[in-house]
């Protein structure tokens, strides 16, 4: 049974609106590190809501098509149990504040505080997820007043206290500068193995960092969905996000025909070198 | 207590940092006492105002928010009492009116405003003392963890949490229009004309917001129980218990006898 299952889905934000999801089916398996990629409007954001739970919603619901999570329809699902299935965590880090609480610490324990835990068993949880996004000396800071990359590891530290099976993240590092993203980054690739990550970004960089598994999505349909090597081999790819440098470089050597046309493009400059250096081996021997 | 208001937690309330008799008091017993208060002082003669009016200053004093006393009352206080006299004092013909020359004065008329002053004068005082002395975080808090529904703790919360991001969003949108070539400095014509200009994207993104934020607090339960755990809820002693319930049986009283009388 997939965590989560969407088939053929249809979707446009209006009876006369163009459509956004355009026929898209994919199944997510539990503990999966998921990337989908595409340009601006591709419908990258709609089908994180619909992976979430945060669709469909009354004068919002598919054309055609479903989305399952468990083998049940979201509508299927009430408040509480979508909270501790899906979270999600949006490019807007202050979009995402309960609007409840005045110091960070309030805000994370807000979610668990509305699931009618136990104080000892909030207490617990606040402490990893503390220690898991590097939280402890921002506890008494108001979140309004935190930097961006604070504010976007508050939202990932609230999703994550409410101890989900899955979070699906929106292009979490969309507005922060190279050094803010690859702490970010560095923070998320430490959550726990068994948490399914569903990234939803344009950038390479956070979904190189993240996911084993590629779905590249155009004007809301999937046109390519595999590992990461094949999806940066496919032509669409490179349109629309550009390549790593390694790779345009690895590109311009194949092109100048010191690279098999029937290798995979290398994704690390360590790749590169590995294969001169067989090359060169090969060569002496 | 982790995650208690620091220096830097909702720096454009107007509470004030402190350790006094009042910040100690459970916010439920403040609250219910603010209202007691507010009704009595429409109950007594003036100098029963004035007694309350001098008693809550004293008490803002002692609590450390004098300076944030003094200044909000004589911002509010002085034009107020400035329009009543005009208005009370200057222009209202009463039996009593003598006539100065330049001007003409009524003793009855100085004594309405001096009532009128006194009374939103203590109103005024009494309040200030229970949000110099309460913040809202720890009044949220009183509320959850005594059973209040979810919604109406959240009525209270979310306008002063949300004040501060949107005056963000309205200096950012003034910025962008002002880049744009909007004028906003020259005459008040020029001025308001530009206003909707400014207004417009303004309730637009704040109604765009709503449907985002409605989805974050579903998304993380709110609602979901007809009741919330909170974690460090303010102590709630017995004689605080009794007070507010003495206060509570004895406003509707006051209310009738002063009906009644």
């Amino acid at each position: 049974m997939a965590l989560i299952d969407i088939d053929n889905l249809v979707f446009s934000y209006g009876p006369k609106a163009p459509r956004v999801l355009d026929g898209v089916s994919l199944s997510i398996e539990r503990g999966e590190r998921i990337a989908i990629m595409g340009g601006n409007g591709s419908g990258k954001t709609t089908l994180a809501q619909w992976i979430a739970g945060w669709l469909p919603r009354p004068g919002m619901e598919a054309t055609t098509g479903h989305v399952h999570a468990k083998d049940r329809p979201w509508q299927d699902w009430t408040a509480l149990e979508r909270a501790q299935t899906v979270q999600f965590v949006g490019q807007i880090p202050m979009q995402q504040f309960s609007g409840f609480a005045f110091t960070v610490f309030d805000e994370m324990v807000f979610g668990p505080g509305n699931l009618g835990l136990e104080p000892d068993e909030i207490r617990r949880r606040a402490e990893t997820v503390i220690d898991l996004c590097n939280m402890r000396h921002l506890l008494d800071r108001d979140p309004f007043t935190l930097s961006g990359g604070e504010q976007q590891r508050l939202s990932i530290a609230s999703a994550l206290i409410m101890q989900p099976e899955a979070l699906v993240l929106d292009e979490p590092t969309g507005n922060f500068d190279p050094e803010s993203r690859d702490a970010l980054l560095g923070q998320i690739s430490l959550l726990p193995r068994d948490l399914t990550i569903i990234l939803c970004d344009m950038a390479l960089k956070p979904a190189l960092a993240i996911a084993e598994r590629f779905v590249l999505l155009d004007e809301g349909r999937i046109i390519a969905d595999g590992a990461p090597d094949e999806i940066l081999d496919h032509p669409l790819t490179a349109e629309i996000f550009g390549l790593p440098a390694v790779m345009e470089a690895a590109g311009l050597i194949r092109d100048a025909g010191h690279w098999p046309t029937s290798a995979k493009l290398p994704m690390t400059p360590s790749a590169v070198v590995e294969h001169f250096v067989r090359r060169a081996h090969d060569a002496q021997g | 207590m982790i995650g208690q208001p620091g220096p830097h937690a909702g720096k454009s309330l107007l509470y004030v940092p402190g350790d006094s008799f009042i910040h100690r008091l459970n916010p439920l017993t403040k609250l219910v006492g603010l209202l007691w208060l507010a009704a009595t002082t429409f109950m007594l003669p003036p100098e029963g105002m004035a007694a309350i009016f001098v008693a809550a200053l004293a008490f803002g004093v002692i609590a450390g928010a004098g300076r944030a006393f003094v200044r909000r009352l004589l911002f509010t206080l002085l034009p107020f009492a400035i329009a009543l006299f005009v208005i009370h004092g200057l222009l209202i013909e009463r039996a009593d009116t003598i006539d100065y020359g330049l001007f003409s004065l009524s003793a009855d008329g100085l004594g309405y405003m001096g009532r009128i002053l006194v009374r939103v004068a203590a109103l005024l005082t009494v309040s200030m003392l229970f949000v110099t002395t309460t913040h809202p975080a720890i009044l949220l808090k009183a509320l959850d963890s005594h059973g209040v529904p979810p919604g109406i703790a959240y009525l209270i919360s979310s306008p002063l949490l949300l004040l501060e991001p949107f005056s963000t969003r309205a200096r950012a949108i003034r910025d962008a229009q002002q880049a744009r070539g909007l004028d906003l400095n020259g005459s008040w014509r020029a001025r308001a004309k530009a206003f909707p200009a400014l207004l417009i994207p303004l309730v637009t993104l704040a109604l765009s917001d709503l449907d985002h934020r409605a989805s974050v607090l579903d998304g993380r339960a709110f609602r979901a129980r007809p009741f919330r755990v909170v974690l460090d809820a303010p102590e709630d002693r017995p004689y605080e218990r009794w007070l507010r319930r003495t206060l509570l049986v004895a406003l509707p009283l006051q209310i009738g006898l002063a009906a009644w009388l």
